[in-house]
């Protein structure tokens, strides 16, 4: 088996937050008992304390080659889907007001817009999260029981629901929070890359599924591929806070808003979100990767040709998708639970 | 356990259990990580992404996506559903289609199980809207339904009852059908949903004498400046807003015009924030600045419109052959406009023009526009010997300039916009130079009082640059597809005589609007527009729609207690006082609450029907998947029964012919024939006949059988002829064909029409565009602005639980952090927003994408999820606040339709207030 690793690069310049890859995540892999409050791709506004709430000050990772016991995350700063009380206002006549059983008090995407900074120089957008599939994943090296692998043929991450004693140690580890904890099956789950459908040529549900097209994979080792050319060639896609050392396969291209007003309210040249805070999240390659776009947009505005650009736009939607065997219609009939994995 | 066998007990468990997650492995399955066999553990999630059957369909609700659906069926049950993808592009040129959905459409899988579901006939029991139902079967339901029917009709007449065709109805074509059919052989009311809504662009209406002039959706990639104004397509159009960001990749400038930071803003080059109300003044001063600039484009404005026309300066009229001491032998002097030609130097009829108004369409009028030798002059001031005399005539465009000039400088226009002037004439330069450049809008102009003074705008920036009519430019607001199979089924036998009903005119009648108006705006702007309104009426120009009482109302696919404008009135005043309402509904909803009679319709995947809204080339099927749920059956079946059993009562009780005034014809109106004509006389049985006879008469759709459509989902569209009007671009609306055929328009001057002469024009300064000051309410300092959701479509989807669980739990409205600190407000308090009509209560979103001054709320929200039960039309004052130019019906194009040229139920032109909310025990309570 070759030691080959997926990858994937979301475009942030292209997310409208529209959740519909969180949609399509869930209603495949978290819609069963005990999994209510999770998302394994969820997407939040930045800056943002996110999903699970303030997630960034959890903790874990890698420092100094050594792993960071992170703090457990509170079911609680999740939020959840809960249930609303239909029956008893439109069948039974009971109550009056329509509204879940329960208080959510916070919620996967609470902070759904609400913006940074000061009108009209605010600024604000969206981020979507999936687990990173880490070349040097904190969770598989956290777990006691080696419950957690990593797969040599595409270099997913899995938690081996047989072997998984629910110690959470991957919870604190994955600095990320993108490791949850089943309080009905005791088991720790997280985002799978969709490998069954990976293994028969179709894209994981929240790229191939992302109407803003926004979502690149790929394999890191396939050079001329759109994840090579995204980020060792043109270096424009990086990956989400590089110092927590677990070495990210899901990378992003970083959001450029348009340029704040003046104090006259005039077009000003100057950025709209702070560099400071691009830097903190995707590392110091954030200036020049927004510095290439820029320049490679410019380009396209001169009606000059630019490879960079005409990747982002995915004329041809499947181009976005570079795995053995693609085929973007799902197949017809149920795949073949014989078939053995790539 | 041989991976094989296990994998074989496996898949018997899942389907007995249910699911993966309730499998349990036994702890002696547990191994090293050394000889662990991942492939077992694995099987796990491969066995979860499986199933029985998969569906192509849809989901045939209005939010104009047309994504076409996998529906994936597992143990009978719809499992999940995925995009089918495999979409081409328009062009090689463009983007394609792929893969389109949305976060809704992937949860309809459980909304279609959801509790809010209505699967049997219910009958009402307790008080309306208490929520106390019985049971009853379908044939007791449609046999009372029938009898209170023919009581109504026969005691006060059939416009004493009405049938609301909700945005469930309009894009599924049987569905539509089915209950325009139901109209056209009973005579009832049928209100629109277009202006009904506020959706309907009276100001294109106006000006081109058409409304409906939008493209396919690739066309955003070919234009190179993109004006995003009056729209938030990243929340709207979701399935649409890559070619926005992929037009900037390919060097187009996105420029975003909105007051609050928006979604789309966030990713547009540009971002320009006017005042709520105030973009009329923007426009007007972008054309000022290319009027100034010199970058206009003469060649087509002298040819494509009325600018070059010659206007009276001492009665502000056009001037006409009848002006004339001899006046000329045509066929209608009245309509015979004049050109100061430059190389006679002289008045030269405009091209075309002296003849009688026949509307209809462009085609079959190539050539009219052509102005041989002549040359018109744009500018200057000259004299023509009329019968009263010398008079002093100047073109358009020279009273265009001068009014830009005294009123719309980048300067003046700061003051009410506060758009910094050079502002103003970079986006107006960055416009002026683009080859092509495009205006893409929503309804959301339509929603504001005023709104068709910006359209009318809007088109003329759009035309002074030679951008309206080509590939990449326009007006974009929507495109609809062909109807003509809808005719076929509809109009057969009977003739159009379906009384489709303003439904402005229907809530301002029924409502009583005039007291509110009083109420709310005074007694002057009150008397201003009912005095016009029944002037209007009188002149014959609008119809009375209140003639009798309103006794019975079905409401089809329909949440319209939901989303009315002064919604908490309209409940109480019009659907309060209906005697029997009848609501034919998939899911419940605040109008279904109230209603007497609830009969249940079969969900998107358990129907077949089929859509054709052209924002992509294609025609789109839905298909039963799974068997309705209950008693659910699709609409047309639901009037095939209800039909059936008034005809049958009807034949029982010898219900005589009824004399039907319509629009001053007299109709009978023979219920003992309702059915037959509802099954073109036993021809038309099913659905599925239905929808055969209605692909067969469509214009543009590929010859198959409805079968042969929904074994593949969807199927290519080579252009349509009314909206897109040439196979060889799929991009070109109509005024493509004007312009590359000279042909006429259908309006007075047969141009673009951006001067309106009417003496109601003239009283109201309103024959050029200008803008109007928003309406605030004394003392309340706050602009409301409202938008389609995200996290739904209309009231569709808005209560399933993630929906809202990715929102926050209950109602929030966004508001400035700086009203919000003024009023001690804190993110995430109940806050009561209120202004003189009423109030509601909701969540405080505070975020600095929102101007100090204005606040924003997503529709759709339920009243039943507010405390109190009152949404956003508690304070929503406007549906009364009808203009009258709008009512004008006796100017060529400008005449009464209710789904081209009528009030629009407006809901921007009103202020509120808002405070912490303190718990009171009487809204608890309710």
């Amino acid at each position: 088996m070759s030691n080959r690793q997926v990858a994937m690069v979301i475009d942030l310049n292209k997310c409208i937050g529209c959740q519909t890859c969180t949609s399509a995540c869930k209603s495949l892999w978290t819609d069963e008992e005990g999994q209510e409050y999770m998302l394994w791709n969820n997407v939040e506004t930045k800056p943002g304390p996110g999903y699970p709430k303030n997630w960034e000050e959890d903790g874990g990772g890698w420092k100094n080659g050594t792993l960071v016991k992170g703090k457990l995350p509170q079911k609680g700063n999740h939020g959840e889907e809960i249930p609303l009380n239909h029956e008893a206002v439109y069948f039974e006549g009971t109550e009056q007001r329509l509204q879940q059983t329960k208080e959510m008090g916070y919620g996967a995407n609470w902070d759904e817009d609400t913006s940074s900074g000061v009108y009209p120089n605010n600024y604000h957008f969206y981020l979507p999260r999936l687990c990173n599939h880490c070349t040097k994943p904190a969770c598989l090296e956290a777990c006691p029981v080696k419950a957690i692998y990593k797969r040599e043929q595409d270099g997913i991450v899995l938690v081996d629901q047989d072997k998984c004693r629910g110690l959470r140690q991957c919870n604190r580890a994955c600095p990320y929070d993108k490791v949850y904890f089943n309080f009905v099956t005791r088991k720790s789950q997280k985002c799978i890359f969709c490998f069954p459908r990976v293994e028969q040529g179709v894209p994981p549900a929240c790229a191939r599924q992302c109407p803003g097209r926004l979502r690149f994979v790929g394999f890191m080792e396939d050079e001329g591929g759109p994840i090579d050319l995204l980020v060792n060639k043109w270096k424009v896609a990086l990956p989400l806070h590089p110092e927590y050392g677990t070495v990210p396969n899901v990378f992003y291209v970083p959001p450029m808003l348009p340029n704040t007003f003046d104090e006259n309210g005039n077009f000003s040249d100057d950025p709209r979100i702070p560099m400071d805070y691009l830097r903190y999240l995707f590392g110091e390659g954030v200036e020049a990767a927004l510095q290439t776009m820029q320049t490679e947009m410019e380009k396209k505005q001169r009606r000059e040709e630019s490879e960079l650009m005409d990747l982002l736009i995915a004329k041809d939607w499947k181009a976005m998708f570079n795995i053995p065997d693609v085929q973007v219609v799902p197949p017809e009939g149920a795949p073949s639970q014989e078939t053995q994995p790539l | 356990m041989t991976g094989v066998s296990r994998r074989g007990f496996l898949r018997g468990a899942s389907a007995a259990a249910g699911g993966l997650f309730a499998l349990q492995y036994s702890n002696a399955q547990a191994q090293t990580s050394n000889d662990v066999n991942y492939d077992s553990v694995e099987d796990l999630f491969r066995q979860k992404w499986s199933w029985d059957k998969v569906v192509h369909g849809t989901h045939g609700t209005n939010c104009t996506g047309n994504c076409a659906f996998n529906v994936y069926v597992k143990n009978g049950v719809v499992w999940r559903e995925e995009q089918q993808g495999g979409y081409q592009a328009s062009t090689e040129d463009t983007p394609d289609y792929g893969p389109r959905g949305c976060q809704k459409g992937l949860r309809h899988h459980k909304y279609m199980y959801g509790p809010q579901r209505i699967l049997y006939p219910m009958k009402r029991v307790g008080e309306r809207g208490e929520g106390k139902w019985e049971r009853i079967t379908w044939e007791q339901a449609t046999s009372e339904i029938a009898d209170k029917f023919i009581d109504a009709a026969t005691e006060y007449g059939v416009d004493a009852i009405s049938c609301g065709i909700g945005t469930q109805m309009v894009v599924k074509r049987s569905g539509f059908a089915s209950v325009m059919r139901f109209g056209t052989a009973t005579g009832i009311q049928v209100p629109e949903s277009f202006a009904g809504v506020g959706d309907l662009p009276v100001g294109v209406q106006a000006t081109l004498g058409q409304n409906i002039i939008g493209d396919a959706m690739g066309a955003v990639f070919k234009a190179r400046t993109i004006l995003i104004w009056m729209v938030n397509p990243a929340v709207t159009r979701i399935p649409d807003a890559h070619f926005f960001w992929e037009a900037k990749y390919n060097g187009s400038k996105v420029i975003a015009i909105s007051p609050e930071f928006t979604p789309t803003a966030m990713h547009a080059n540009r971002w320009v924030n006017p005042h709520a109300g105030t973009d009329t003044a923007l426009c007007m001063s972008m054309i000022h600045t290319i009027l100034t600039d010199g970058t206009y484009k003469p060649d087509y404005i002298k040819e494509q419109t009325d600018l070059p026309f010659l206007i009276r300066k001492d009665n502000g009229k056009f001037l006409r052959g009848t002006d004339m001491a001899n006046v000329p032998d045509v066929e209608n002097a009245e309509n015979l406009f004049y050109i100061w030609d430059t190389v006679a130097n002289a008045a030269a009829p405009a091209a075309g023009t002296g003849k009688n108004y026949s509307g209809g369409h462009g085609f079959g009028k190539e050539g009219w526009l052509d102005m041989g030798e002549t040359d018109p002059a744009l500018e200057g001031s000259f004299t023509v010997a009329t019968k009263d005399g010398d008079v002093e005539v100047t073109p358009v465009f020279a009273k265009l300039k001068e009014r830009c000039e005294n009123e719309y400088t980048p300067e003046m226009t700061a003051e009410i916009t506060g758009v910094n002037p050079d502002v103003v004439r970079t986006i107006a330069r960055e416009f002026a130079e683009a080859e092509p450049a495009m205006i893409f809008s929503g309804y959301a102009a339509c929603k504001w009082r005023h709104g068709d003074l910006l359209q009318r705008a809007m088109l003329m920036l759009l035309s002074i640059t030679g951008n309206l009519g080509v590939e990449g430019g326009n007006l974009q607001i929507t495109n609809l597809g062909e109807s003509g199979g809808v005719a076929a089924y509809v109009f057969q036998e009977l003739g159009p005589v379906v009384r489709v009903a303003s439904g402005s005119q229907l809530d301002y009648e029924h409502g009583n609007m005039k007291v509110l108006n009083e109420e709310v705006y005074g007694k002057e702007l009150a008397d201003e527009i009912d005095s016009h309104y029944e002037e209007a009426i009188s002149k014959n120009w609008i119809p009375r729609h209140a003639r009798v009482p309103w006794r019975m109302a079905f409401f089809t696919g329909e949440n319209g207690a939901n989303w009315r404008a002064s919604g908490k009135r309209w409940r109480k005043e019009a659907l309060g006082n209906i005697g029997t309402i009848v609501a034919v509904s998939t899911d419940m909803g605040t109008t279904q609450l109230y209603a007497d009679y609830v009969l249940p319709v079969a969900h998107h995947y358990e129907r077949i029907d089929f859509i054709t809204e052209p924002r992509t080339p294609y025609v789109q099927a839905l298909v039963e998947a799974v068997p309705p749920l209950g008693e659910c059956v699709d609409d047309w079946t639901v009037w095939f029964r209800v039909t059936k059993a008034i005809q049958e009562k009807a034949i029982e009780r010898g219900i005589a012919p009824i004399d039907d005034n319509f629009y001053g014809q007299v109709i009978q109106r023979d219920l003992t024939k309702v059915h037959d004509y509802f099954t073109h006389r036993g021809t038309i049985m099913t659905t599925k006949d239905c929808l055969q006879l209605l692909m067969d008469n469509t214009p543009g759709l590929p010859k198959v059988s409805f079968d042969e459509l929904a074994a593949v989902g969807k199927m290519r569209v080579d252009g349509t002829e009314t909206t897109v009007y040439s196979e060889k671009s799929p991009y070109n609306p109509s005024p493509t064909y004007n312009v590359e055929n000279k042909a006429a328009y259908p309006t007075l001057t047969g141009r673009q029409q951006y001067y309106i002469d009417h003496d109601w024009f003239l009283k109201f300064d309103e024959t050029l565009p200008a803008h109007r000051a928003p309406l605030r309410i004394e003392g309340y300092p706050l602009q409301m602005m409202m938008g389609h959701a995200r996290h739904g479509i209309h009231s569709m989807w808005r209560d399933d639980s993630l929906m809202v669980a990715l929102q926050r739990g209950e109602p929030d409205i966004y508001v400035s952090v700086e009203d919000a600190e003024e009023r001690g407000v804190t993110d995430g308090e109940l806050i009561k927003v209120f202004n003189t009509a009423g109030h509601f209560i909701a969540q405080a979103h505070v975020s600095s994408s929102m101007p100090p001054g204005m606040t924003f709320m997503y529709h759709g929200w339920d009243p039943q999820m507010f405390i109190g039960q009152q949404n956003f039309g508690a304070v929503t004052s406007t549906a009364g606040l009808v203009k009258p130019t709008i009512l004008v019906g006796d100017y060529g194009h400008l005449k009464y339709s209710a789904i081209s040229w009528t009030n629009n139920l407006t809901q921007k032109d009103f202020t509120m207030d808002f405070e912490k909310y303190v718990e009171e025990p009487e809204a608890r309570a309710g």
